[in-house]
């Protein structure tokens, strides 16, 4: 195969040719390294303390940002670097194996966060002044979700910053355009459905290729309907859910029949289209309503600024008194437990929970404040939901009590596509047995 | 393997070895067949429309974003590429990315092949022929199950920076390069090698003056892999970098995926903006690359 | 990946093929040592302590946590096999092998197939030759998540259009539970074909044209001549590719997520995106360790095999 001739030419060739390209790329990137050095921060005087700043909100950056800076103003012996990290849930979990838990955290207050907390990774915040300051209703959804019990009773591991509601939002040009009005029984939703698809207008525009928007109706419906302490007595008993008081069988029935009702009415090609597609669906008024909550607004809007949208509750049952909101704390504020900067950090979050900041961030990305006495969002697109939040008629998001190892936003997806409810909700039983046989040693609050 | 093999090795030996001489399918004689012609133009289409589309992509607003998707922009949004500028701190995370490449690059090209050489020339002992099945098995290992443990490890021994993911790139490919370096080394004839030792070579001038020259054309194969890999990689430096300042293009990429929606328009210009250094780079060497890349093959 | 062909021998005699190494026995032997220099040591010592510090530990610890509950955080405890016994009553689990299996062994062929045609064209006179061969090699150095984003698209939008236009029935591929899976394969297989494009191509530019050029004298056709002539010389690295394909396509993840993440429903589950998705968002990571040192045994016994069959094909050429 090698010609000694023509292969000691070729070394030579390849030689001069390998150095030569190691040279040019060596030079080159240390070119590019001198024309764009100067952007790394330099970091510690002294006397300044430096907080690290888990956010995990990529839409949030720029108001963080702005929130920063005012803080810093007023406390110029700190100094706050926000880092706004990709994929919140790996990395969470990275720097906790590391053992660098950040010191000041914002999370999305859900299963993840539960279990996290149930770990005793973050610090406890019930001596915090602003502590005092949350609404009780929305504070009760973050303990319902759980928190480190060592003992002393359970502490309060996430202040609330910012809540969400979920509801059905509408398009009041097309609701005025038809003569139809909010319905406030489930006969009057489906009335309205049956309007809107006479007419020729979709009633819902639906986005099944993101399986997670099918999560919403879930939620509200199988929140509203479920009975009291479901969870709690589905987690008494174990592994064993087809023999015992409560099962998702037994008590989830009803609940998915509505949703599959309510699916039925979805656009044509709603499998195939996914949730951007749907906000921008939405924002040109091509469907009636749309399933998803508040926090969609803002997405909806930066397709069509001066889109129609209004919002209302889920209408469950034929009793208008029953109906209620789903809200969620949609950022939650935390320190790390064993934090170095324990005093900073409360600084930090106390300023963070100061009303004024609540309230701007607020009105920036439509959320509502979960302060007592706060100011309405006054947002005439949650007009609808403003009302119940601020009575506290409220209850919190139902799938963050489903373990994150049960697949069951992929569940619902196949629910709503066909149409099956006994097999759904078998399904969930079954899963939710093999989870429970396999961390029953494990979710006890450790 | 057959003799034929033989046949075919010793015809090619006894010719000149001319890899631009091209190689008739069809034994006929004639001009270009205009027909494959086309039909390969047809196929590489489905290479190109992509890469037509993402360009198109990047220059829409957000509200072009429906029909086919092939649609010129109505009016062209270069402020995309300004905001994945500034979103992305691209500067910052490009020299990252630069650097890290490089260094991994390079290291794998001088460290795998030493290794490959040691235990190339030594199968017939038993410890080298160990590792060699040793490094090989590393092959099948999937990522999952090393990736906590890393995780950890490399924060204990503060590899949790560009350094520690430069020595996880180069330690990570040497199963693979390994597998291949062997294989190509095993076909330089050591007359060479103990023509050099006559000359009173060190075994470790006879690697770098004899052996290392002659590896050029798989150092490129190597060489492009590695770059690739190392360029558009997520997952390492996600778990592994600790420092947000040291964070590549990928991850700074992620900033256009929000909780819910991404913001198409401005993470396609980004996308771009992070491909164009990589194609530049392949543009320039690719003539190199696919003859090194089909060099280094044949053995 | 890359393929290797068979260790050619140093002189091209009619001896059989033998390694090069093995040749060198006396060689070595004459330099005047009775041992191997100890500067071979010096260059594979650090290398094999830092790899065993950098990998082999962590698959050790792996395979440890696999014998707990542990969450990748706080406080664990041992439980023994009971995550092994969980595995094989978990359906999820199970679906996600037969899925990924049955994905990897379509992909491969059709990478193998599609790579080796397009290689074949490209070896052939055709014109602009390096300039399609540059194009060919594209979609190696894209980043998954554009070519998620775009393929997504296309499957979404474009193709239904397409299909719809020209009278046949058009859905969106990747939202149907039994075909989702087609849409992945093409998207893989187009990645996938670039490099084993080049690798194939170079296999094919080690066949000497003298061997067409006397079977076209001989009258062959150009089906034959791949045949007899082609398909036998590159068949060793058709097998190190096949392997070496199956091997990569059982470890999918990227294309899924960017595609599908899972869906519709459950059906395109791949066995990395459980583990991922199990072990570390759903906090079930000794169990889902677990299935990752069972996806090792199985990633090994399944390329011992189709090694095994393969080059026993390769012998009877």
């Amino acid at each position: 195969m090698f010609d000694s001739s023509t292969s000691r030419r070729r070394q030579k060739r390849s030689r001069r040719r390998d150095l030569g390209r190691l040279v040019a790329g060596t030079l080159g990137v240390a070119l590019i390294g001198a024309v764009l050095t100067g952007c790394s921060t330099s970091s510690s005087d002294a006397g300044v303390t430096t907080l690290d700043f888990f956010q995990f909100k990529p839409e949030a950056v720029q108001d963080f940002a702005d929130i920063i800076t005012d803080f810093e103003a007023e406390n110029p012996d700190i100094r706050v670097v926000q880092n706004a990290v990709p994929d919140p849930d790996t990395a969470i979990r990275t720097l906790l194996v590391k053992n660098k838990v950040p010191d000041v955290l914002t999370l999305n207050v859900s299963g993840n966060f539960a279990e996290l907390a149930r770990a005793c990774v973050f610090a406890d915040l019930s001596d915090e002044p602003s502590a005092d300051t949350v609404n009780p209703a929305v504070q009760g959804i973050v303990q319902d979700l759980g928190s480190c019990d060592r003992g002393s009773g359970q502490e309060v591991n996430a202040l609330p910053f910012a809540n969400n509601a979920s509801g059905i939002i509408y398009n009041p040009d097309i609701f005025a355009a038809q003569g139809v009005e909010v319905p406030t029984t489930w006969t009057e939703l489906i009335a309205a459905a049956d309007t809107f698809e006479q007419a020729g207008i979709a009633p819902f525009y639906c986005t099944m290729k993101d399986a997670w928007t099918a999560g919403p109706a879930f939620v509200n419906l199988g929140g509203a309907l479920m009975p009291d302490g479901f969870f709690d007595d589905l987690r008494a008993e174990g592994s064993d859910v087809e023999g015992g008081a409560v099962s998702f069988s037994k008590d989830f029935g009803p609940a998915m029949d509505k949703e599959v009702q309510l699916f039925s009415y979805c656009q044509d090609d709603f499998a195939s289209r996914d949730y951007n597609a749907g906000n921008l669906a939405f924002a040109n008024g091509e469907s009636a309503m749309y399933l998803q909550g508040s926090y969609a607004i803002p997405a909806i809007r930066a397709n069509a600024p001066d889109a129609s949208i209004g919002t209302f509750p889920y209408p469950v049952t034929e009793n208008a008194d029953d109906r209620i909101a789903v809200s969620g704390v949609d950022v939650g504020l935390s320190i790390g437990r064993d934090t170095p900067h324990e005093e900073e950090a409360q600084r930090f979050v106390d300023y963070l929970m100061s009303p004024e900041v609540v309230q701007a961030y607020s009105e920036s990305q439509s959320t509502f404040s979960p302060l007592n006495d706060a100011e309405p969002n006054t947002d005439p697109a949650l007009a609808g939901l403003e009302p119940y939040f601020t009575s506290g008629r409220i209850i919190g998001f139902i799938d963050h009590q489903v373990p994150a190892s049960i697949p069951l936003v992929n569940m619902l997806q196949t629910l709503v596509i066909t149409g099956d409810v006994t097999e759904f909700l078998t399904d969930l039983d079954d899963e939710w047995s093999k989870v429970a046989a396999r961390t029953t040693t494990q979710r006890e609050g450790k | 393997m057959s003799s034929t093999i033989q046949g075919a090795e010793a015809l090619q030996t006894t010719t000149t070895p001319t890899p631009k001489r091209r190689r008739r399918l069809d034994g006929g004689t004639g001009g270009t067949n205009w027909w494959l012609t086309a039909l390969i133009a047809v196929c590489s289409l489905t290479v190109l429309l992509p890469l037509y589309f993402t360009i198109v992509t990047s220059l829409k607003t957000p509200d072009q974003l429906g029909g086919t998707g092939f649609e010129l922009p109505t009016e062209i949004r270069w402020q995309n590429f300004v905001d994945a500028y500034q979103l992305t701190n691209f500067p910052q995370a490009l020299l990252n990315t630069a650097l890290i490449t490089v260094g991994a690059v390079v290291l794998t090209l001088v460290t795998n092949s030493l290794v490959a050489y040691a235990i190339a020339r030594n199968m017939h002992k038993k410890f080298f022929r160990g590792l060699y099945f040793y490094f090989l098995a590393a092959i099948f290992v999937p990522f999952p199950i090393i990736m906590l443990p890393v995780v950890k490890e490399t924060a204990l021994l503060g590899l949790d920076t560009p350094v520690g993911l430069v020595l996880l790139y180069t330690v990570y490919g040497l199963s693979f390069n390994i597998f291949i370096f062997t294989a190509y080394i095993n076909s330089i004839p050591i007359e060479l090698e103990e023509a050099a030792r006559m000359d009173g070579a060190s075994t470790w001038g006879v690697f770098w003056k004899v052996v290392f020259p002659l590896l050029a054309p798989m150092n490129a194969t190597v060489g492009i892999l590695t770059c690739v890999w190392a360029w558009n990689d997520f997952l390492l430096p996600l778990v592994i970098l600790s420092d947000p300042s040291a964070r590549t293009l990928p991850l700074a990429q992620f900033v256009f995926q929000g909780q819910f929606n991404t913001n198409y328009t401005v993470a396609f210009a980004s996308y771009l903006m992070a491909l164009a250094p990589l194609l530049v780079v392949y543009v320039i060497a690719q003539k190199w690359v696919v003859s090194g890349v089909m060099r280094g093959s044949t053995k | 990946m890359t393929a290797t062909a068979p260790r050619p021998t140093t002189d091209a005699g009619p001896e059989g093929p033998t390694r090069a190494s093995s040749k060198k026995h006396a060689p070595t032997r004459r330099a005047g040592q009775g041992k191997t220099p100890r500067a071979f040591y010096w260059m594979v010592v650090p290398a094999v302590v830092i790899f065993f510090g950098l990998h082999t530990i962590p698959v050790v610890t792996g395979m440890f946590f696999s014998l707990t509950n542990y969450a990748g955080y706080g406080t664990w405890s041992f439980v023994g096999l009971s995550n092994y016994l969980n595995l094989f009553r978990d359906d999820r689990v199970i679906a996600s092998y037969l899925f990924t299996f049955g994905f990897a062994i379509v992909s491969t062929i059709a990478v193998n197939v599609i790579s080796l045609a397009i290689a074949l064209g490209l070896n052939s006179r055709i014109k602009f030759r390096t300039a399609f061969r540059g194009i060919f090699f594209i979609p190696y150095v894209l980043a998954i998540l554009i070519i998620g984003y775009v393929f997504n698209y296309l499957f979404a939008n474009s193709f239904p259009t397409i299909l719809q236009s020209i009278g046949l029935p058009g859905a969106n591929i990747l939202a149907d539970p039994q075909w989702a899976w087609v849409g992945i394969v093409i998207t893989t297989v187009w990645q996938a074909c670039a490099f084993n494009v080049i690798l194939y191509l170079a296999g094919l530019q080690t066949i000497p044209a003298e061997l067409y050029e006397a079977a076209g004298i001989d009258g062959a056709s150009s089906w034959r001549q791949f045949r007899s002539i082609t398909f036998p010389l590159i068949g060793a690295y058709f097998t190190i590719n096949m392997v070496l394909s199956f091997k990569s396509f059982l470890q999918v993840f990227d294309q899924i997520v960017a595609l599908t993440n899972g869906g519709p429903g459950t059906s395109t589950e791949s066995i990395a995106l459980v583990i991922f998705r199990g072990g570390f968002q759903g906090g079930e990571y000794g169990y889902q360790m677990a299935n990752a040192v069972l996806y090792l045994f199985v990633i090994i016994l399944v390329s011992f095999i189709q090694l095994r069959f393969l080059q026993r094909r390769e012998a009877s050429f």
